[in-house]
């Protein structure tokens, strides 16, 4: 081949580049990391490694001695890093449209009360927060800087929310970065002003009246799905006809918890249904360990350490709020890890990747162990989001989301160095 | 194999007979040689009441303190039931459903919130139990709760399940939203607006929960018959008529703020229509007004003692309300409908005894006995009696002097409020927060 031939296919592949995005899910080049040390996760670590990738894929982990490197692999050269997999949050509201504008006169528009509990003039079980995506390389390189390269992003308005999609951060196009769609419904204990339900035990109400409706919804659906003849049809709604599958079949439900109380009233409302739930935020999961001892519910328990209003830690002047959230809250995972209860963490309320990884390290000097830590970020969200077989570990025919950092992870003066998404090393 | 059995059985006896009592350290106590107001069973000047496992076991004279007990010496003190409040909206995330006007589905048991530091203020003034409840905003609100004032404890141990179940209704000026200002573009007003509408609204609810009663019993009826109807599909269930429906089956009773007269038979009209209970009316300021009806129908109110005329439908309120209908028979109690004047209580019952000339144990049963009675709990709490809750207050002087003051409240047999411990802390954090930081510039 000569070299002007070379140049342009280069051109050619460059164009191609250019077009795509730099690092769309399209397959990279093959890779050997050489001589990193390895940390899967699952087994032991591996003190000099090589590590392939291939197809976005890990094709071989082992010992430098054990694995052949292809003819093919770009070598990159990895002595004194360390390889770990790719770091997922569980509960994130990244990459999301911006909230809609405000009308002219500066209020928010008016919406009509409803009428009874089962009209939802602001309700949207059915919306996807993939419809939602505007991707920015800004916002994903916050947290591909960081390590984390796979998000759980969830609509974030209202009560009953709308239904996540699952990301791998590799690039600004939506559909490539795909990897589950939808994954779960997301509840928040919230409530509106001026509309049915205005306060939280309206809230807690209307939930209970909207899953007991999608029950008998469905229940009247398969009836006449059963005779179609010599029955009135039942009318079409959209809104139960989204909340059926995750009542009736299952699927899983995220609860937003915002203090101790949230999770009690999930809990309750969890059991009653028989959902397939998940709590998430329960950044005061501390405060009841004995509640979350008896139920087998996961927690994806939040990086951010706020106090929440209604904290007797908040109700006492600015001092109290502040130690509360210096000291108190960040021990929330040390804590639970302490009492044997597992969780995942999230950066839940955490748009900057620098805070996260700020407040990890704070989780970590309020007790939390640094191999817990890893865990809650990669093989526990991984169990709980059902991704066990493609995600949170560094094994043969997992996706290849690989980090290489210069220096122990979550530690101080550490950098991550590299990062592979999809098996497409990242450019910042 | 019998014979082994009957020789542990005996052993166990015997076994039991010679120990000595069983006791937790916690729920258990032993206070002595107070003046004892038992608001039932007279008075007993210098006496004991022993606390074990949260209940009364004994009152009397020179009762021996059981080993290990806790011991509180209570001489020259007055010793009395924890208070209770018939009407409040403490410890609650929110308190009115008010977006709209009929709302029995929004429960306030649902949103207790053990974090509300009114529950340490309830208790610095001797109350151990109160009735909070949905606000005032709507016709038909939600079901209350009754909660004991177990400061420190997770919410679900504060809520009293041997409680009547009770439903918020309120009429007048509240609920027909007069002092709301209705702005151009804003939402549009809620109906009702008038007392007649109120009327109505209740009555049309009650007609409809009627309705789905004979829905679901027709559909059981069909279910149970031996040849049921193909594709036979129940009613939609309906969270806000189930509750009305629990009203008219009598296994909910209301308690309804009012202010007139006029609106309070009105509404013990609707519950004649009816058939549903009324317990009690709140407020009631005109309550003197109709004495009698209320004592024949057996509605008993809960009521303030002196602060009328804060808005038109109480002006015609008087400080004799209470002392007044409970002389005519009516069932009273005297509430705080708020998280400071709770701290006071028996300040408000003793203002019966100058307006109405109550006896000190009548004005006393306006603050336990009868809000207990309102409320479904006679039978474990609102007076000294063996085999009742343990819910105990200590005052320096008699509950219903102006100069006295709570010095310790007990739930069940623990301490949830020592005034003199209280004082100490507070002068230590003061202290504290006084001294210069170390390092700090002095």
């Amino acid at each position: 081949m000569s070299i002007s031939k070379r140049s342009c296919l280069f051109g050619l592949v460059f164009l191609i580049l250019a077009v795509s995005g730099p690092a769309s899910a399209d397959v990279g080049p093959t890779y050997a990391i050489k001589n990193a040390k390895i940390v899967p996760v699952t087994g032991p670590a591996i003190d000099k490694g090589v590590l392939i990738i291939r197809n976005g894929l890990i094709e071989a982990i082992g010992p430098v001695d054990k694995v052949t490197i292809p003819e093919d692999a770009e070598v990159i050269e990895a002595e004194g890093l360390i390889a770990y997999p790719g770091l997922i949050s569980a509960h994130t509201n990244l990459l999301l449209e911006a909230p809609r504008a405000e009308t002219s006169q500066g209020s928010p528009e008016f919406i009509a009360p409803a009428a009874a509990p089962q009209d939802r003039p602001s309700e949207t079980p059915e919306l996807c927060a993939f419809k939602l995506l505007k991707p920015t390389k800004a916002a994903i390189d916050s947290f591909l800087k960081i390590g984390v390269t796979t998000v759980l992003v969830a609509p974030n308005r209202g009560i009953i929310q709308g239904q996540s999609v699952l990301l791998n951060l590799n690039g600004e196009k939506a559909e490539p970065m795909v990897l589950k769609n939808p994954v779960a419904l997301h509840i928040n204990f919230t409530s509106a002003r001026g509309t049915y339900p205005s306060s939280l035990m309206g809230t807690i109400a209307f939930l209970r009246q909207s899953f007991l409706d999608a029950d008998y919804y469905a229940a009247c659906q398969a009836q006449y799905q059963k005779v179609l003849k010599g029955m009135k049809r039942p009318e079409y709604d959209p809104f139960l006809e989204a909340l059926v599958p995750y009542v009736k079949e299952k699927k899983p439900v995220i609860f937003q918890c915002n203090n101790l109380e949230d999770i009690k009233r999930a809990l309750k409302i969890i059991d009653e249904f028989k959902l397939n739930a998940l709590i998430s935020h329960a950044n005061e999961a501390w405060r009841d360990a004995a509640v979350l001892k008896k139920t087998p519910i996961p927690l994806l328990v939040t990086l951010d350490f706020r106090p929440p209003n209604s904290s007797r830690y908040v109700n006492q002047g600015e001092d109290l709020r502040k130690k509360a959230e210096a000291e108190i809250y960040p021990a929330n995972a040390a804590n639970l890890a302490k009492e044997g209860i597992k969780f995942a963490l999230t950066t839940f309320g955490l748009n900057d990747g620098a805070a996260v990884l700020k407040n990890i390290q704070a989780a970590i000097k309020a007790g939390l162990s640094k191999e817990e830590a890893l865990k809650a970020l990669t093989i526990q969200p991984a169990q709980y989001l059902g991704l066990v077989q493609q995600l949170g570990s560094l094994e043969p025919g997992k996706i290849a989301n690989v980090i290489l950092t210069k220096g122990e992870l979550f530690d101080e003066k550490t950098r991550v160095d590299k990062v592979f998404v999809d098996g497409v090393l990242w450019k910042f | 194999m019998n014979k082994t059995i009957t020789n542990l059985l005996t052993s166990a006896i015997v076994l039991a007979l010679i120990a000595p009592p069983a006791f937790s350290a916690e729920g258990s106590i032993l206070i002595k040689n107070g003046t004892i107001l038992t608001v039932t069973k007279g008075v007993m000047v210098k006496g004991d009441i022993l606390v074990i496992n949260g209940v009364i076991k004994q009152i009397g004279e020179n009762i021996p303190a059981p080993e290990g007990i806790k011991v509180i010496d209570a001489s020259g003190k007055y010793v009395i039931p924890g208070l209770i409040d018939s009407h409040t909206h403490i410890a609650l995330a929110g308190t009115n459903e008010g977006s709209e006007a009929i709302t029995p589905e929004a429960d306030v048991g649902e949103v207790v919130n053990a974090d509300d530091v009114s529950i340490l203020t309830a208790l610095s003034g001797g109350v151990t139990m109160v009735h909070t409840m949905h606000g005032s905003s709507n016709p038909i609100g939600g079901p209350n709760v009754v909660l004991k004032m177990k400061w420190g404890k997770p919410s679900e141990e504060l809520i009293v399940h041997e409680a009547l179940r009770t439903l918020k209704f309120a009429l007048g000026e509240n609920v027909k939203q007069s002092s709301r200002t209705i702005t151009v573009g804003g939402p549009p007003p809620r109906y009702p607006q008038t007392r007649m509408g109120t009327n109505a609204i209740i009555r049309r609810e009650m007609l409809k929960a009627r309705v789905y009663m004979e829905e679901w019993d027709r559909y059981n009826k069909l279910k149970a018959s031996k040849t049921p109807p193909k594709n036979l599909l129940p009613p939609r269930k309906d969270l806000r008529m189930e509750v009305l429906s629990d009203l008219l089956r009598g296994k909910i009773v209301a308690r309804c703020h009012d202010y007139q007269a006029t609106e309070a038979l009105e509404f013990m009209g609707l519950a004649k229509e009816f058939g549903f209970k009324v317990q009690a009316l709140e407020h009631t300021w005109e309550a003197y007004k109709i004495a009698d009806e209320l004592a024949a129908a057996k509605v008993g109110i809960s009521v303030f003692a002196d602060s009328w005329a804060y808005k038109m439908e109480a002006a015609e309120g008087i400080a004799y309300d209470a002392g007044y209908c409970a002389k005519k028979g009516v069932l009273v109690s005297i509430n705080s409908d708020s998280g400071e004047r709770i701290r006071r209580l028996f300040n408000e019952a003793g203002k019966s005894m100058k307006y109405g000339g109550l006896t000190e144990n009548e004005a006393l049963s306006l603050i336990t006995i009868n809000p207990a009675i309102q409320l479904g709990v006679e039978k474990i709490v609102g007076s000294l009696e063996v085999g009742k809750q343990g819910d105990i207050a200590i005052f320096n002087e008699h509950p219903m002097s102006a100069y006295t003051r709570c010095e310790m409240t007990i739930i069940e047999g623990d301490i949830y409020f020592d005034r003199a411990e209280y004082l100490k802390d507070r002068e230590e954090a003061d202290k504290k927060a006084q001294a210069p930081k170390k390092g700090g510039r002095p």
